[in-house]
């Protein structure tokens, strides 16, 4: 009987307590729809990404078939035969060999042609992206303090 | 709470649990039905596809980084049946751009479509960009005309076109023996055939990989790069091909041969630099191989065909007798016109007796007996031990698609007599390539290196360029025997005052003339004219084969072969950028 007493003197106003509970679970629904809408907004420009990045990939894939496509085009347009009939056309004639005129160019070597750099040439093995945004928590840690002053991990220099 | 309320709970929570396991079980249950499978199989199609993407075929390019066979775009035109709305539009349309006929077009655009059976129809493979451009034009020109109130609006819906790439040849048939081709209209198993298209055809053709593309587009993410095939950088060079190419057909012309090969190679590193054969055929219509080609007739003679070479093969016998000390340049033979060997008279290419000759006079004036003589003095083990050593019994292995050679007939087979020796040593009875002619010659050019023949000078992979280093295949002689004969071959010529010989520079060479077997034994009216040469003599950059075969304007290497190979090396030495002796010389004493 003086427990329930108690509890009377310090119970809310059925009102409040209503009030309380309507903020609950408004704040609960604002949450919820706050959290909703990030994942929309995210996962919809995840969608308009993976889209642009299709349609990038169909534009990459157009290009390098109209550089292909250029190539041939230049190919034939620049062929032994057409040039010849070019050249025709121009009243050029071929050069009697006996007429050659060589020149001694001191120092002098002809380039021979390259498709692609040599594969021994390629040394860029390292990555282009910085070691900032690959390094581990744990790594940038251990770098900044084996740089702090008064860190002693630099090698030894050797004495006779 | 009281028990009721439990007991309640109690029953609620039971009934729960009995529905949970019922839907579990359910749930495997329907996994493992027979249908399941088919279920999953077509919800893959639902959320999204699996491509085989083909990589673009890679690039032949030639020693100057010309293209001779790369990729142009062609289209293949198609109706989505789904999507049309105007029959009778696509039709006409198609039928006057594209020149099919207007009701086969209009009764697959009525075609209804049926789900994941009938969708689309291929209408035209390989259309060209031109057509495709009309195409769009009259679709562009659709969607802004203005109609009447009660006109329809025309429309191509349902029309589409897809781009592919299509395997080119720039330069036609030029050098397509070499190129080969490629069965580009087998858009699924296409293939490279002959040349270096068979010969290099899985670098060229690249992997082909699988590619998963989702429909949800939250989980489209960049597809890997698919690299292209290998590309390739040929040792030969398209101008001086072109030249050799057009010396050949003036030469077939002048001389009414019935076919020729003419072959440039780099003593020093085994490079074609160039190879020309009759016919030829322009690999972008591959489909007429058979009209190009009749009967046995092969795609590459340099590679393919055998012959018997007749007196160029002289300079093999010398190089084997000289390097074995069997005989030296200054030995003299006295020919009395005929020589027997195993029961049968040799005799030289006139009948008649040509007294004492040095080594030298042998070459010079082509004398099978000296030939044979020295070919007895060096012994049928010891000779026959030099022709393998020279590569005649095995193909060159040149990096080109359908080689072959005549097997070597050997002292203890069944085909071989006492004769073929004496046969053998004039080029008589033995049959070669034109190719293992070449790589075996190049041998004394080239000091007694003999070098790997090749076109293909590197090869490009996603890239990067692996340049493909010469490969010496053998050192059939030593180097003092190749100068030796070299020195002997220029002086030869020389001497004859042969019109092989080209101004201001040294060349060395051999003529050759060889009777043609039949089935009822030689003939002399008809024969395979021939000549070897390189130059320049002291340092060769070239080594230049040519073979006319049955040419009726003479029998004679020495009139008709050996001017083709001067008017080569003429315009050789121009592209090849090598001066005259005398400037060539002078400018290395400078130098030095």
């Amino acid at each position: 009987m003086k427990t329930k007493n108690i509890f009377q003197a310090y119970k809310q106003a059925p009102w409040r307590l209503q009030l309380q509970w309507i903020g609950l679970f408004l704040l609960v629904l604002v949450g919820v729809a706050a959290i909703a809408g990030v994942y929309l907004s995210l996962s919809g420009k995840a969608a308009v990404t993976g889209r642009r990045i299709q349609n990038l990939e169909f534009q990459a894939s157009a290009l390098e078939l109209e550089v292909n496509d250029l190539a041939s085009q230049l190919a034939y347009a620049s062929s032994a035969r057409v040039m010849s009939e070019r050249a025709n056309k121009l009243n050029m004639s071929l050069r009697d060999p006996a007429d050659a005129l060589y020149l001694e160019v001191p120092g002098y070597t002809a380039d021979s042609f390259r498709l692609a750099p040599a594969a021994a040439a390629d040394t860029s093995t390292s990555s282009s992206i910085l070691p900032e945004f690959t390094a581990s928590l744990w790594d940038w840690l251990i770098d900044k303090l084996a740089q702090m002053p008064g860190s002693n991990t630099n090698t030894p220099e050797a004495r006779p | 709470m009281n028990q009721i309320s439990w007991s309640r709970y109690l029953l609620i929570f039971v009934i729960f649990i009995f529905v949970a396991v019922g839907v579990g079980a359910r749930m495997v249950n329907i996994q493992n039905i027979p249908a399941a499978q088919t279920i999953l199989e077509n919800s893959k199609k639902l959320v999204g596809v699996t491509q085989t993407i083909v990589p673009e075929r890679g690039s032949i390019y030639d020693a100057q980084g010309r293209l001779l066979a790369g990729n142009e775009t062609v289209y293949e035109l198609g109706l989505d049946l789904r999507s049309i709305e105007q029959p009778e539009t696509i039709a006409s349309v198609v039928s006057s751009v594209l020149g099919l006929d207007y009701n086969t077009i209009l009764e697959y655009a009525k075609t209804k479509a049926v789900e994941d059976k009938k969708l689309y129809i291929v209408l035209d493979s390989f259309v060209s960009k031109e057509k495709i451009n009309q195409l769009a034009l009259i679709e562009e020109e659709y969607a802004h005309r203005v109609v009447g109130k009660n006109e329809i609006k025309p429309n191509l819906q349902g029309l589409i076109w897809t781009p592919y790439n299509k395997r080119s040849y720039p330069e036609g048939d030029m050098g397509a023996n070499i190129l080969g081709f490629y069965s580009f209209l087998d858009r699924v198993d296409g293939k490279g055939y002959y040349g270096v298209e068979e010969a290099y055809n899985s670098l060229l053709a690249g992997t082909p990989k699988q590619v998963y593309t989702p429909f949800d587009p939250q989980k489209i993410t960049s597809v890997d790069d698919i690299p292209p095939g290998a590309s390739l950088v040929l040792t030969f060079d398209r101008e001086i091909q072109a030249m050799v190419e057009q010396q050949l057909a003036e030469a077939i012309e002048w001389s009414g041969a019935e076919s020729g090969t003419i072959l440039v190679y780099n003593p020093e590193d085994g490079g074609i630099i160039a190879m020309a054969t009759t016919p030829r055929m322009d690999p972008n219509y591959y489909w007429t191989q058979a009209d190009v080609f009749p009967g046995s007739t092969p795609f590459n003679r340099p590679i393919s065909e055998t012959y018997e070479p007749g007196s160029v093969f002289k300079v093999i016998t010398m190089a084997s007798a000289l390097d074995a000390g069997a005989v030296k340049p200054d030995t003299v033979f006295t020919d009395t016109g005929s020589i027997m060997v195993g029961g049968t008279t040799i005799t030289n290419w006139n009948y008649g007796a040509w007294g004492e000759q040095d080594m030298t006079g042998c070459m010079q004036h082509s004398l099978n007996v000296c030939l044979t003589w020295i070919a007895t003095q060096l012994g049928a083990e010891k000779f026959y031990t030099y022709l393998k050593n020279f590569g005649f019994d095995r193909n060159t292995g040149i990096d080109l698609g359908g080689e072959s050679h005549w097997p070597l007939k050997l002292p203890g087979d069944n085909q071989w007599y006492e004769v073929d020796l004496a046969t053998n040593s004039f080029g008589q009875g033995i049959s070669v390539t034109p190719i293992q002619m070449v790589m075996a010659i190049g041998a004394v050019a080239n000091e007694g290196r003999m070098m790997a023949p090749h076109v293909v000078k590197a090869i490009v992979i996603d890239g990067h360029q692996y340049d493909i280093n010469p490969v010496i295949v053998g050192n059939p002689i030593k180097a003092e025997t190749a100068k030796a004969l070299t020195s002997m071959l220029v002086t030869s010529l020389e001497e004859e005052s042969s019109v092989a010989l080209v101004d201001g520079y040294t060349v060395a060479g051999k003529t050759g003339t060889a009777e043609i077997p039949t089935p009822f034994g030689y003939t002399s009216s008809v024969t395979n004219v021939s000549f070897v040469g390189w130059g320049p003599a002291e340092d060769p950059k070239f080594l230049v084969y040519v073979w006319l075969e049955k040419p009726t304007i003479s029998i004679w290497g020495s009139e008709v072969a050996a001017p083709v190979f001067s008017k080569v090396v003429q315009h050789l030495v121009v592209l090849m950028e090598i001066p005259p002796d005398q400037i060539r010389l002078r400018a290395s004493a400078e130098d030095r």
